[in-house]
């Protein structure tokens, strides 16, 4: 029997749709947002001199990094089920905390890309260790790890998904629940596939336009 | 160990057997696929390889989850088939990593040095031959570090396979959870399992590049 396409139960939804798109692009702003929260503090702790700092860095990176973001949302909603969080929060954290580590890797490396000596000619201009890495260091960092930003955050979206297993009505979940009611298998996962596509479009080149994020400023100084 | 742990360590293993199976036959598939895939784009074989650029975009910018969905619900409705979940996991896996690791085998492609490629056609090699001999060995043997990263990415995503109810590691550990509610110790258990066998899978990509690296 060939499957004949019918697309008219998606517009029919297109309220749940909109609903469940708006819903994961919350959990992915929040997520993102505070990821690199996380990524930043525990990339500068894994670039400090510090060798116990390094360490505890290095540890929560590993151990974050590679337990699977399904069972990091299981601990938040199932393991601690006593502090009774709403599944919305545990999402966000298990999120935070997974997508944290990579953006942590990057920004380590970012840190170790830009020359030491940036940094000591900030401090003999007279910035105090703090002002020369909020003013020197991070800005150059970060232009140099946007394109490995965005390949992140658009990770980080397309992990969202994985939010509808503990019931956090996003994209996906809504999908499921329309293919549940109207058994448009298919066209219900195109038509959230095409969001999520064009989401992570829209991020990755977003992030792109950045002003300053695609010079690099260290090789245009060499070059000159 | 846990008592939880010990006296539901059978049922268990088994999942975890089951995640171990899925993992291997969707690296070498993926692996495989990749690589198919990373030929006829870099020969830039017409219509093929455009075909080839629009999978990967579509498969890179859609959730794993979702891919899961579509072979497990959708094509099977689309082409009017019966699939296990079991299948339609491992095809989705393979079809989703194969995209990934697709991007990683085209950018070793795209570092073999034209001059070698040049050096030997001269020699009188086929193109075929060139493509096998040479350029093929070196680009993968360049990107063992990032294969392996995905290796390790696809490891972890195969807890994805339990939402559509294939009975692996953690799906098991949740039905388990389900009967003896405790949470905390299992997933616990759970997370440490994945962590090492994550960092053998890491463990075992060093090795294996520290043995097969080009070095110039």
């Amino acid at each position: 029997m060939p499957y004949r396409f019918d697309w008219t139960p998606i517009w029919a939804n297109r309220d749940l749709i909109l609903d469940g798109l708006l819903m994961t692009i919350a959990l992915s702003a929040l997520g993102l947002c505070l990821a690199l929260v996380v990524g930043v503090v525990v990339g500068t702790a894994g670039s400090s001199q510090r060798r116990a700092l390094r360490a505890c860095a290095a540890a929560y990176v590993e151990v974050m990094r590679n337990v699977p973001l399904l069972v990091h949302m299981y601990f938040w909603y199932v393991g601690l089920a006593f502090l009774r969080l709403p599944p919305f929060a545990c999402a966000v954290a298990a999120l935070t905390l997974y997508s944290g580590a990579y953006v942590a890797e990057a920004v380590r490396s970012g840190l170790g890309a830009v020359p030491r000596g940036q940094h000591l000619a900030a401090l003999a201009s007279g910035l105090t260790p703090r002002q020369s890495l909020f003013y020197v260091v991070y800005p150059q960092a970060l232009r140099i790890i946007t394109p490995s930003l965005a390949s992140l955050f658009s990770q980080l979206i397309k992990d969202s998904s994985l939010a509808s297993v503990i019931a956090v009505a996003e994209l996906t979940y809504q999908a499921s629940a329309i293919e549940g009611q109207t058994f448009r298998t298919f066209e219900v996962y195109i038509t959230i596939s095409l969001l999520y596509l064009a989401l992570v479009t829209v991020v990755t080149y977003g992030l792109l336009l950045v002003p300053g994020a695609r010079d690099h400023p260290v090789q245009r100084l060499s070059d000159a | 160990m846990p008592e939880v742990i010990l006296k539901n360590l059978p049922f268990l293993l088994a999942g975890l057997r089951v995640t171990v199976e899925i993992a291997l036959l969707s690296i070498a598939g993926g692996t495989l696929l990749s690589l198919a895939i990373g030929v006829l784009r870099y020969l830039r074989v017409p219509l093929i390889a455009q075909s080839l650029d629009l999978y990967v975009v579509f498969i890179r910018g859609t959730p794993l989850l979702v891919v899961l969905f579509i072979c497990y619900f959708g094509l099977p409705a689309l082409f009017g088939y019966k699939t296990s979940a079991y299948w339609a996991a491992v095809g989705g896996f393979i079809l989703f990593i194969g995209a990934y690791l697709a991007e990683d085998i085209r950018a070793g492609l795209r570092s073999v040095s034209p001059g070698l490629v040049q050096a030997a056609l001269a020699t009188g090699l086929t193109r075929a031959s060139v493509l096998r001999l040479i350029v093929v060995p070196i680009a993968v043997r360049n990107v063992i570090p990032t294969l392996f990263n995905q290796y390790v990415r696809l490891f972890k995503f195969t807890s994805v396979a339990s939402v559509i109810g294939v009975n692996e590691f953690t799906g098991s550990a949740m039905l388990v959870n389900g009967r003896e509610f405790a949470p905390i110790t299992i997933i616990g258990f759970v997370a440490l399992t994945y962590f090492v066998l994550c960092l053998v899978i890491s463990l075992v990509g060093r090795t294996i590049y520290a043995r097969f690296a080009v070095r110039t």
